[in-house]
């Protein structure tokens, strides 16, 4: 259940929040709590301050009163910036991110530069909620495709049809701080029924807001719902091994949103002036993504050896 | 205030609350606005006379000198073959007008069948008039039948519900940003003029119902895969149908650019700024530029034809 819903959309079964005048999937008209009188009613409005006549001001976005030029509102619809509904604690304790760290940092390769794990202070392993949505929907998806199924003697053969898929907590970033794909990363090693109504403590902790209001948010959602459906249209549903042209149209019901806050360990460090950074799962210690620099030296080394090499084996060849 | 035939009929008597003047508001206006003490009197009349109530309303965010001067600036730059008068014309009867329109919406769900062609390229071999053999590209094509449906919501169809503006006069100062609608309160019409429905609802309903079939044609056209197709047939079901009287903000203006015409008409989006107009085109200026083309033309003939005959 979506914690700010107030009530259901009667066509399409999605949740409908505060403020909401319209069901943002399918535009049925959310009913009037007030009832409406029926008689011949006419009507003069004065301003609450003096008294006067007002009227609608385009540039106040109200009614204003041209004599004592107070403000009076109507009903205007809301759009919130959203707030965080559920926490997700954290499992890993810091002691074992930071080992989780090291344990990365050596493992990046020959290619890093030697003095890396020395400096990159791994001290400033910093704890972080980082935001994103979730949806459940059910969707009635229509596809077209190209694909070799059937193709005969051409490459291709056109393919269509209508499929119902379900998605249940399908995770959709809502941070700014962290990349787009380092998200991807993390997501699959949250445990969402572990998810709590607060933050747990912890020192230091910096905790990320949703900065989008509702009507970006859900936006942002729709599109992600039809992303995740061409996903999905193409893994199962388009035969043969490939495809080209692939189209959707979601036609949704019941789509509801959760807005959480998801547990992490953020490293964030400088090497020769540049800012790396390096992300690990506060649920899974063993998902850690993130950036780290190369040693140009040893590249260039080896380059330069796979060269030599290269000339010394093309000389032996032309030599005989 | 204009006054019409068919309007005194049923227009209403009132008493200026403020003053006790005696107003009469035309049957197409839900507003009027006492002469003598300038209060606004919006007036809500009873279902039983066949009126909707609207459900939403757009608010006016473009104010009146804002409007006028983005007019005036745009009646300057019509162009090449505008009526010349446009530059200096004068714009009479400026006004603020609540337009009723209904809002449309629907789930809608197509059947359709083309016909796809898939290219392939092949390398073809084959002997040349000198009896080599050759080799070439050739782009070869498949042509399959494929049916299939395709759903979605069709929502945000707007159509007039006022005679006095057209559909097509509505659809060219579209679109409006719905994210601002509000709910009806017969408070945001205060000061400005407001147009009772006077179209059928049955009629734009249909009205309405044509645009989300060419809506839907449109997006099927996109939603075809294949390199190209061809006869597209398609034929389209709705359900759920959603319609609610909505009212939005326009400006109207008349310019009058010629003594001896008709002023025309302009109209402004109250709430993105958006301006539509036919623009009269100037007839001296058509014929010079044809009559200038023309003998462009005849000389550049004419030059050709006697340096061949001089060759």
């Amino acid at each position: 259940m979506t914690a700010a819903a107030i009530s259901h959309c009667a066509r399409c079964d999605s949740p409908l929040e505060r403020g909401d005048l319209r069901c943002a999937i399918c535009a049925e008209v959310v009913p009037s709590s007030s009832g409406k009188a029926h008689a011949l009613e006419v009507q003069l409005l004065r301003c609450d301050g003096c008294g006067a006549a007002v009227t609608f001001d385009a540039k106040l976005q109200g009614l204003s009163c041209a004599f004592c030029d107070s403000l009076m509102h109507l009903e205007v619809l809301t759009d919130p910036v959203e707030q965080t509904e559920s926490w997700v604690p954290f499992t890993v304790p810091q002691e074992e991110a930071h080992a989780a760290l090291k344990a990365w940092l050596s493992r990046l390769g020959w290619f890093r530069p030697s003095d890396l794990s020395a400096r990159a202070r791994i001290e400033a392993l910093r704890p972080l909620w980082w935001v994103a949505w979730t949806f459940d929907a059910t969707v009635r998806v229509s596809w077209a495709a190209d694909s070799d199924a059937g193709s005969g003697r051409s490459n291709w053969a056109p393919h269509s049809g209508q499929v119902e898929l379900h998605f249940d907590d399908i995770p959709v970033s809502a941070s700014r701080g962290l990349t787009d794909d380092e998200t991807q990363e993390l997501a699959p090693f949250y445990d969402l029924a572990t998810a709590k109504s607060a933050p747990d403590e912890l020192e230091g902790a910096t905790f990320e807001t949703f900065d989008v209001q509702r009507s970006a948010a859900r936006r942002r959602i729709l599109k992600e719902v039809k992303r995740a459906s061409r996903e999905r249209v193409q893994q199962a549903h388009i035969p043969g091994s490939s495809y080209r042209n692939v189209h959707v149209s979601p036609l949704l019901r019941g789509l509801e949103t959760h807005r959480y806050s998801l547990p992490a360990y953020v490293m964030a460090y400088r090497y020769n002036g540049e800012l790396y950074r390096a992300v690990v799962c506060g649920q899974d210690a063993g998902c850690v993504t993130g950036k780290a620099p190369y040693s140009l030296m040893k590249i260039l080394l080896v380059a330069g050896v796979a060269l030599a090499l290269g000339l010394a084996v093309a000389r032996v060849i032309l030599a005989q | 205030m204009e006054s019409s035939a068919e309007g005194t009929a049923a227009a209403l008597d009132i008493e200026c609350e403020n003053c006790g003047a005696e107003l009469v508001v035309e049957a197409y206006l839900k507003t009027v606005e006492c002469p003598y003490c300038t209060s606004h009197s919006i007036v809500e009349r009873p279902p039983t006379t066949g009126r909707e109530e609207p459900t939403f309303g757009l608010a006016f965010q473009v104010e009146a000198e804002r409007a006028r001067a983005a007019v005036e600036r745009w009646l300057k730059s019509r162009g090449l073959f505008a009526h010349s008068g446009l530059k200096a014309a004068t714009l009479e009867t400026v006004r603020g007008v609540v337009v009723p329109a209904y809002l449309y919406g629907v789930v809608a769900e197509a059947d359709c069948l083309a016909s796809f062609c898939e290219d392939s390229a092949a390398t073809e071999r084959y002997t040349d008039s000198k009896g080599r053999r050759r080799s070439r590209r050739r782009t070869k094509t498949e042509w399959r039948d494929l049916s299939g449906s395709y759903a979605r919501y069709v929502v945000d169809v707007l159509v007039t519900a006022s005679r006095g503006i057209p559909n097509a006069e509505l659809e060219a100062v579209e679109p409006f940003d719905l994210r601002g609608l509000r709910r009806y309160a017969p408070a945001m019409l205060s000061g400005w003029i407001a147009e009772e429905p006077s179209l059928p609802r049955e009629g734009c309903r249909r009205e309405a119902h044509a645009e989300t079939i060419e809506r839907m044609g449109r997006w099927l056209e996109e939603f075809m895969p294949g390199d190209s197709h061809r006869d597209l047939a398609y034929e389209c079901e709705v359900r759920d149908e959603l319609i609610d009287l909505v009212l939005l903000p326009l400006w109207v203006f008349a310019a009058r650019y010629d003594p001896a015409k008709p002023p025309v008409r302009v109209l402004l989006n109250g709430q993105t700024g958006a301006i539509a107009g036919k623009v009269p085109l100037s007839p001296v200026k058509i014929a010079v530029a044809v009559t200038l083309g023309l003998s462009i033309a005849l000389a550049a003939a004419f030059a050709f034809l006697s340096a061949r005959g001089m060759s």
